[in-house]
């Protein structure tokens, strides 16, 4: 009987700065694995914290991971130590076969842009599977910017509005919410559109509601849901919302589903 | 077959079950309770048959047996882990008719929703079950009303009699140690509740149009959250993860799960300050939606076996099948 | 012909000396506050036929039957009688009525017969230092409390005996709630916290209050099986020097209190001012003219007490001073 709760000691192969408050830890693992999935990573003494995938390599994954709580604080702190415990991949993940074909546009607050990065990057190299990639990725000011690399390569194969909240004067790319930018989105058929949303709470639900007044379906909308997950199993029951298990059945719903998920 | 036992042989039975089974049954810790020269009636493994309470239902239920308050989950250094060792007997766990349909919903949890528990599954795999009659309904259970009062899953039953004890005995493995214990042939059957003091109809047209009811805002003020309808709920089975580390070699330590409650701050806390559950209310509302309407949509029976300890241990004496009962009443009224 | 009363002899007997000449009041002790309600009929009875038909409840959880003839003491006497019989009142005479007034009626809070914070039952220990110390002339007060909540004032006594539990911490069975946490931070002294998820108790801080008992969901904290008593002593009201009682003996068991009360009258007979009027001399200002080591001595006389039993060396009293104005 396979015990799931026994993580494996994993080596850090890179660790990428974004900001100060944001690194990417490159992990050694093998297995199959889908953007949007988790992994349950920890360093015991810390605990577990569930973090979302935000880049796939050959033989490895990667977390990106922003300092806001004790488990995560401990892994930026120790990381020097060259591995870490981790269990996984846990969730649904997005399933790139809901957006092939499709005019997809994916809407990320913050670190909500790494479980969809995995979704941003396969058509960023594989443009011709869709009819048109745009992301819309908000962060709080200039020095919060993740990926810096990955716009950089994106910016030349998908459209992209990486805009902040608040930015020092003399700044010279977009300011304002992604919500922002929604209403000036142009469509060769709106039917045929995809939205992904991902970021905190309250930064999905006003995305729904602008992407809504385009004119588009609620089936046409993905979310990704964070909640607290103790186990990734189904079993502590600390994600459930109604009848459903993030852990299990999510984190990606499509809004039709979504938008019944009460906390 | 059913069998009666001397309360001499009984001992003998106990004796011999002992080398092969840890026993385990709602016994009384004398003053133990929340207030001064209180008693309370919780799960122990037993020394003997006479630690029983027969005549009370336990204040807190069976489920520490299979889900210990503090379970380690394994040892850690800085870079190995080791899982404790099981049991290693079998387990026998005396129980009523309610708390065994209970069983049903920690299984469906622990070894069907999404993966197997490890911790569970192994001592799930060993424990058998022994029956405790009601000859009469507790004060506060509606085990009728949820159709927990009756039950064949048992694997043993035993009640007291004078001076010794009813047998009745379903599995061979336990049949044998009843006959060696010098058991004779009677006629035993199980007392089952037939009827209740407490009366619950369950609403049957809940629905997420549920969840905004004036209802919860009220036992939202009422509630204070301390979560002790979760703890002697059989069929609660949340947790929250624990590392802790030795005092003396920080770097060693174990992980732990601890029994949680969706009433208790923190349950939905995640990392930058964000609780999705703030409110009191919110918080029975999703407790009582989860008894007797989220559960059942996903496994298709309700979760709550009806018995009423939510309602005794109560500190703001709110009772949950009395919120039941209303939310019954407001949609026929409607 | 003229009234001729020996009023010391009736004050002794429990009767009052009112404002009206001919007319006092009759003094009914309740240990603990705790009596068998038919004794109200009683009362009731007495004070239709004798008194104005009035009864005050005392400070002090008696009753005193107001407006009663002096000649009808002796009848009154036999009245009380089935009451005294009722409460269990010590008696030297049957049907004379009470034999002494000087020790005061033991005081109680309601106790754990129906308190959930009370750590004992305090009309039972109430009763038994009655059955101790009564009947005796010298002025004692003492009072029992379930908690440091002390809705007894005990503090205000000579004797003022507290409740305590020394909490018992099951780590197996606590959840990391914070529940006692919080409840011994916002209620009590901010004696827990927690560490590796577990609850730490400052031994130094703790009252033991029982606070963290009641919060407790799990049962992982509960209750001493034995009882634990805060022994505060020397509080007292009055005209010279009002203070509260000062802790003698903490995490105390009820055996030694009850002997160490017997001891302080052993004391005071032996230093008891000669001077004191009608013989009543608050023990306070005999230990503040003795001294406490004196006190100390007496006290903790054939005492042996428990290795968990705390004993203060010193104590010092403040409280209010209108005795050395203009000295």
């Amino acid at each position: 009987m396979k015990n799931e709760y026994i993580p494996q000691l994993s080596e850090i192969r890179e660790v990428i700065r974004h900001t100060d408050l944001e690194y990417t830890f490159r992990m050694a693992f093998d297995g199959d694995v889908k953007p949007g999935q988790f992994f349950e990573i920890s360093l015991p003494k810390y605990g577990e914290a569930p973090i979302s995938v935000s880049g796939i390599g050959e033989g490895t994954v990667d977390f990106t991971i922003r300092r806001v709580g004790k488990v995560t604080n401990e892994i930026f702190e120790n990381y020097a130590g060259d591995s870490l415990f981790m269990r996984g991949p846990y969730g649904n993940g997005f399933d790139l076969e809901d957006y092939r074909g499709k005019e997809l546009v994916v809407i990320a607050g913050g670190t909500g842009l790494s479980p969809v990065k995995g979704v941003v990057d396969h058509f960023a190299r594989h443009p011709e599977e869709c009819e048109g990639c745009t992301l819309i990725a908000g962060f709080k000011t200039p020095k919060d910017v993740l990926f810096k690399e990955e716009f950089a390569f994106w910016k030349d194969r998908i459209q992209v509005i990486r805009t902040v909240d608040s930015a020092p004067e003399g700044y010279d790319g977009p300011v304002g919410m992604v919500t922002k930018y929604i209403p000036g989105l142009r469509f060769r058929n709106l039917e045929n559109a995809a939205f992904i949303c991902v970021g905190p709470p309250v930064m999905i639900k006003f995305t729904v509601m602008e992407i809504l007044k385009l004119g588009a379906e609620e089936k046409q909308i993905w979310i990704s849901n964070e909640r607290k997950m103790c186990c990734g199993l189904g079993k502590c029951g600390h994600c459930k919302m109604g009848s459903t298990y993030i852990c299990l059945d999510g984190p990606v719903f499509n809004y039709v589903e979504g938008k019944e998920l009460i906390d | 077959m059913d069998y009666r036992l001397s309360s001499v042989q009984a001992g003998e039975l106990f004796e011999k079950l002992s080398g092969a089974y840890d026993i385990y049954g709602p016994a009384l810790f004398a003053g133990t309770g929340c207030f001064a020269d209180t008693d309370v009636i919780r799960y122990k493994k037993l020394r003997s048959f006479d630690e029983i309470v027969w005549d009370r239902k336990s204040d807190y239920s069976f489920k520490e047996v299979l889900l210990p308050v503090n379970e380690t989950l394994f040892y850690y250094t800085e870079d190995e882990t080791k899982v404790p060792k099981g049991p290693q007997k079998e387990i026998l766990i005396f129980l009523r008719s309610c708390d065994l349909h209970a069983v049903k919903r920690l299984d469906e949890i622990y070894l069907n929703n999404g993966f197997e528990d490890f911790y569970y599954a192994r001592i799930r795999r060993r424990t058998k079950f022994a029956l405790m009659g009601c000859r009469e309904t507790c004060g506060s259970g509606f085990c009728v009303s949820m159709g927990t009062n009756r039950t064949e899953e048992y694997d043993l039953y035993m009640e007291p009699e004078d001076g010794g004890f009813g047998i009745g005995c379903c599995l061979e493995e336990l049949e044998a140690y009843v006959k060696a214990a010098g058991g004779e042939k009677a006629s035993v059957s199980p007392a089952f509740a037939a009827e209740n003091k407490e009366k619950v109809t369950l609403p049957r047209k809940l629905s997420n149009e549920s969840f905004t009811k004036e209802i919860w805002k009220e036992y939202g003020s009422r509630c204070i959250g301390c979560g002790r309808c979760n703890f002697v709920c059989p069929t609660c089975t949340c947790f929250t993860m624990q590392d802790i580390f030795y005092r003396d070699n920080e770097k060693a330590g174990e992980r732990r799960r601890v029994w949680a409650s969706c009433q208790v701050d923190g349950f939905t806390d995640i990392a930058g300050g964000i609780t999705f559950r703030k409110d009191q209310g919110d918080r029975f509302r999703f407790k009582v939606m989860h008894k007797i309407y989220d559960y059942e949509k996903r496994f298709g029976y309700p979760m709550c076996v009806g018995c009423g300890r939510c309602d005794d241990v109560c500190p703001e004496y709110i009772s949950y099948s009395n919120c039941v009962n209303r939310l019954a009443k407001e949609e026929e009224l409607a | 012909m003229g009234m001729d009363i020996n009023t010391k002899k009736l004050k002794k007997n429990a009767f009052r000396v009112s404002k009206v000449r001919g007319i006092g009041a009759s003094r009914i002790r309740v240990p603990g506050g705790y009596l068998d309600a038919r004794i109200l009929g009683m009362v009731q009875e007495i004070a239709q036929t004798y008194g104005n038909g009035y009864v005050h409840l005392t400070t002090r959880q008696g009753f005193e039957i107001e407006g009663i003839r002096f000649e009808d003491m002796e009848a009154i006497n036999k009245k009380l009688q089935p009451i005294i019989e009722m409460l269990e009142i010590n008696q030297t005479e049957p049907g004379t009525g009470y034999p002494a007034s000087g020790t005061r009626n033991i005081s109680a809070c309601i106790g754990s017969n129906v308190c959930p914070f009370a750590n004992y039952n305090t009309a039972k220990l109430a009763k038994r230092i009655e059955k101790e110390v009564f009947p005796n002339d010298l002025h004692f007060k003492i009072a029992c409390t379930g908690c440091s909540n002390d809705c007894a004032k005990a503090r205000m006594h000579d004797f003022g005996i507290i409740g305590m539990t020394m909490p018992q911490y099951d780590p197996a069975r606590c959840v990391s709630c914070q529940a006692c946490i919080k409840g011994c931070r916002s209620l009590s002294v901010d004696a827990l916290r927690m560490e590796n998820y577990k609850i730490l108790r400052d031994t130094e801080k703790c009252i033991g209050c029982g606070v963290c008992v009641t919060k407790c969901p799990t049962r992982a904290l509960t209750r001493s099986p034995k009882k634990y008593y805060k022994l505060a002593i020397m509080g007292r009201t009055g005209k010279k020097n009002p203070r509260l009682g000062k802790d003698f003996l903490v995490w105390a068991d009820e055996d030694n209190i009850v002997r160490i009360i017997l001891n302080t009258y052993k004391f005071v007979r032996e230093y008891i001012s000669p001077d004191a009027p009608a013989g009543k001399e608050h023990i306070g200002y005999i230990i503040d003219r003795v001294g406490f080591e004196e006190y100390k001595k007496w006290a903790l006389d054939g005492v042996e007490l428990m290795p968990e039993t705390i004993v203060n060396q010193c104590v010092y009293w403040d409280g209010i001073h209108f005795d050395n104005k203009g000295k």
